[in-house]
């Protein structure tokens, strides 16, 4: 009898098996058995993790995994839909984020040893990020690649977690002196310099992404990630005060000094102004969303292909145009719920850091959803940023697959009881 | 206590993300559903021209079945528009371009070609079901064999033929020349738009002239209804007419009628008799007979038309005013509405309205949508019709129509030829026959070639013979 776990596997591979029949019937008689076999390694290999689990750490989040798989399974059909080309590839790119994450969980009993490397870790974030400045590479508009050999690394998606582990045990050790405030300086309490010292040090990186790197997304999700994580730890909205503050001044001054900050902007603004040029791509994303309806036009019927890089940055867009409202509600919710169990895990924690770590993972991935969503729909401006277990690209897969890792293990009991 | 309080502040954090979702969702709700069909059918948005692309466009169809427009599937998988007459049908076909829109029935008819006007088209996944990978077909009035002979009759002069049967209001033919290659429009675009001879103007409907002497049945009828003359009335042509000191009006070549009465006025198409009446009926009913015989009235359908061009007539003076009666001043009209004018005459003072679209057929050969008769205007009584259509046959049988008899058919008419600000006299002829299989009415102009009665109304002869031959063959 199918565990729980294996149990919620079921719709995921449905979507991806009946995803790819559609496909791969309209294309027939030309059959293309080794994609089967993919197909069939992705189901084997979820069933496989799901039933290890199952029995190794019983006491872990049962929900977690399925719930990526499901969002994983949208993306492949979705990119095999979209991208023929890069359909196997993206198959590689999410059987490696399974074994990393089955690794993760299978190999580690425990992660309080990374409070012992916090300053360890955090210059390895720094390192990673200032990669970047000397030998990254242009890609899409953004400076934020690093080429090495035949793999085109995304270092900040990997900085990304290492900011949240840094972060968790740092707040947690110097949680006291930063939230008890010494110094009163324009009606708040301040504390001293030196410990507010790498939370500058962060927002300046994150400010730094923005410019030099053009990569607004990832600067404004480790903005967030920041202000979120020192909200939690300290509960003191004088930091989100003055982020909010150092958010609009660097913003403004952004606005004044850099042309494509102002085309950003007058693009959310006025998208209509400028429909074949600048916000070309904004306003195919929008007739997607438009053409989609509540109904959608049935997957694999749209022509989401007219918008610019559909796969990566704008998949939800045609997912919304194929699957419709009725389609893309879900997958939102979907998202809702990962983010959910994510929260729910760090507050059944006991250990603090485990607990800040727990819910900064969380609200990095809620971040990051909200903000490349937000970004398609011009509910904000838009900034390029992939979303998670869906779109094309193997930074992005694997490290959503290493959050979806320390996740689980947060969640098994021996974490959550220490 | 310390714990309870990260706790709390993971909560709030969590709250607000959630609140985040819960405006995008309302946010992609308003789009998909407010916003759908506005965003869907921006002309912007290139999907419905790309679904062409993917589906295989309706065939146009003469009424006897004979394809005036197809679509065929090329090596790159992509269909082609294929128009097997090429500039004898583009007028009524229209044509149909990636990047220069489309037009004519093409335009007019797109959605039904391309299969979108099906009313599950917006239902996704359950459209996809009921889809056809076919468009509907389109069945026209016209008649391939007519528009031959009317498009070879007209032969490389410039101008126009339409034939309607009186009726039904159904168009037969519509002939425009010069015209253009619909297979090559969207290459040749930059010298058509550049081109000076209007090819790309369908002259049937778009077409703006001054009527000449085909205005004066109507007068003719005006003068009738409002009792302004009767049919014994004796007038006296002296060759000109002085209206005031300033202004005298002339008879073409200055002939001179002597006494006629309405009949053979109209036979010898008077001048001077026309603009008396005009003068007598007054601007206020000649603006009523124009408002009468429809033409400040629109079809409004899928007959692309150039808005009629009347005078002010509250604003004219009296020579303007015997101008206007012999279809000079700045009347400018078509020459489907001429066709449509000399139809009222033939079909008992009825004009019925003018189409072009038969019926819609789906792919599995269907009827989806079939055009009924309609009758558009009364613009006269049957009495007076048939009045002035004896008045028109004596143009054809004993007057400046003579070039239009055919024996054993009954053929009324009249010429006109029409000064104008481009070169040469238009030379036209408007009028009706009685054909075995149906009654018809015609309008043909020639451009810059003269007098209506040499030029213009051997070419009706030549339409009616030939009709007459090719109905012989078909029964």
């Amino acid at each position: 009898m199918f565990k729980k776990n294996c149990l919620l596997l079921l719709p995921s591979m449905a979507i991806l098996f009946l995803g790819t029949a559609v496909i791969e019937l309209g294309k027939y008689p030309v059959i293309n058995f080794s994609l089967w076999s993919y197909i069939l390694a992705i189901a084997v290999g979820a069933f496989c993790i799901a039933g290890i689990l199952q029995r190794t750490a019983s006491d872990a989040d049962p929900y977690i995994f399925p719930i990526a798989m499901f969002l994983g399974s949208i993306g492949l059909i979705m990119i095999e839909r979209l991208k023929a080309a890069l359909f196997i590839p993206q198959i590689h790119w999410i059987l490696i984020g399974m074994t990393v994450f089955f690794g993760i969980v299978y190999f580690t009993k425990n992660i309080r040893f990374l409070v012992n490397y916090q300053y360890l870790i955090g210059l390895c974030c720094l390192l990673l990020l200032s990669s970047t400045f000397f030998i990254g590479t242009e890609i899409g508009g953004s400076r934020n690649w690093i080429v090495l050999g035949p793999f085109q690394v995304q270092p900040s998606e990997f900085a990304k977690i290492f900011i949240i582990v840094f972060l968790s045990a740092y707040l947690i050790d110097h949680k006291n002196v930063l939230s008890l405030p010494s110094n009163k300086f324009l009606g708040f309490r301040w504390p001293p310099l030196r410990f507010i010292a790498p939370l500058l040090l962060i927002w300046g990186i994150a400010v730094l992404m923005f410019v030099v790197q053009k990569d607004l997304g990832s600067a404004l999700l480790f903005f967030g990630i920041a202000i979120f994580m020192t909200y939690m730890a300290t509960g003191n909205k004088t930091y989100v005060f003055m982020a909010l503050f150092f958010f609009i001044i660097s913003s403004i001054i952004s606005y004044q000094l850099f042309g494509h900050v102002r085309v950003r902007v007058a693009i959310w603004l006025h998208p209509w102004s400028d429909p074949n040029g600048m916000a070309y791509q904004v306003v195919q994303s929008l007739f997607a969303f438009g053409s989609g309806g509540i109904w959608g036009t049935g997957f694999s019927h749209g022509y989401p292909g007219l918008i610019p890089e559909v796969h990566t940055d704008f998949i939800f867009s045609a997912i919304a145009e194929e699957l419709g409202l009725l389609g893309d509600v879900p997958v939102i919710l979907v998202y809702v719920l990962l983010i959910y169990r994510g929260i729910r895990i760090s507050l059944q924690c006991k250990n603090e850091m485990n607990v800040l770590l727990a819910a900064g993972l969380s609200i990095s991935l809620a971040l990051q959803v909200f903000i490349i969503l937000a970004g398609v729909t011009t509910l904000l401006p838009l900034t390029g940023i992939t979303l998670p277990f869906i779109s094309y690209g193997g930074s992005s897969m694997l490290s959503s697959f290493i959050i979806l890792g320390l996740l689980f293990i947060l969640s098994k009991k021996e974490n959550s009881n220490a | 206590m310390r714990d309870r309080n990260i706790k709390k502040n993971i909560m709030y954090s969590a709250i607000f993300m959630f609140s985040c979702f819960f405006i995008l969702v309302v946010y992609i709700t308003y789009l998909q559903v407010l916003k759908s069909n506005a965003l869907a059918n921006n002309p912007l948005n290139m999907r419905a021209f790309q679904m062409e692309k993917n589906i295989q466009r309706g065939t146009m169809l003469d009424r006897t079945g004979k394809k005036i427009a197809f679509s065929e599937r090329i090596k790159t998988g992509f269909y082609h528009r294929v128009y097997p007459y090429a500039d004898m049908m583009a007028p009524v076909s229209g044509y149909l371009g990636e990047n220069i829109g489309n037009a004519g029935i093409e335009g007019y008819a797109n959605a039904a070609l391309s299969g979108q006007n099906n009313p599950w088209s917006r239902f996704g996944p359950i459209a996809q079901l009921f889809s056809s990978n076919r468009g509907n077909d389109v069945k026209l009035t016209i008649n391939v064999d007519v528009q031959k002979i009317a498009y070879d009759a007209l032969g490389n002069r410039k101008g126009a033929i339409v034939v309607i049967n009186s009726k039904t209001g159904a168009i037969i033919a519509m002939v425009s020349r010069p015209s253009f290659d619909p297979n090559t429009v969207e290459e040749d675009w930059g010298a058509l738009i550049q081109n000076q001879e209007g090819l790309l103007l369908n002259r049937v409907s778009q077409g703006l002239y001054p009527p000449g002497s085909t205005l004066k049945p109507m007068i003719a009828d005006a003068a009738l209804k409002e009792k302004v003359t009767d049919q014994q009335e004796i007038f006296d042509c002296k060759g000109f007419l002085k209206i005031n000191d300033s202004y005298t009006l002339h008879e073409s070549h200055n002939e001179v009628h002597g006494s006629v009465n309405l009949r053979e006025a109209l036979t010898v198409s008077c001048n001077t008799t026309f603009a008396t009446l005009a003068m007598r009926l007054g601007e206020s009913n000649l603006e009523k007979t124009f408002k009468r015989f429809g033409f400040t009235k629109e079809i409004d359908n899928e007959i692309a038309e150039a808005s009629i061009q009347l005078p002010q007539f509250s604003k004219l003076s009296e020579g303007e005013i015997c101008q206007v009666g012999i279809g000079q001043s700045t009347v400018l009209v078509t020459p489907l509405r001429m066709a449509m004018l000399a139809s009222a005459f033939a079909n008992q003072g009825k004009i019925m309205k003018p189409y072009l679209i038969d019926e819609i057929i789906s792919p599995s050969g269907v009827i989806i949508d079939r055009s009924k008769n309609e009758v558009w205007l009364e613009a006269t009584t049957a009495e007076r019709a048939n009045i002035i259509r004896g008045f028109m046959d004596n143009v054809v049988t004993n007057g400046t129509g003579h070039a239009a008899f055919v024996k054993g058919i009954d053929v009324a008419g009249k010429t006109g030829t029409a000064e104008n600000s481009s070169g040469a006299d238009h030379a036209w002829f408007i009028g009706s026959a009685k054909l075995p299989k149906e009654d018809i009415s015609f309008a043909i102009i020639i451009e810059n070639s003269g007098g209506g009665g040499t030029e213009a109304a051997p070419i009706a002869k030549e339409l009616i013979m030939n009709m007459l031959k090719t109905e012989e063959v078909a029964s």
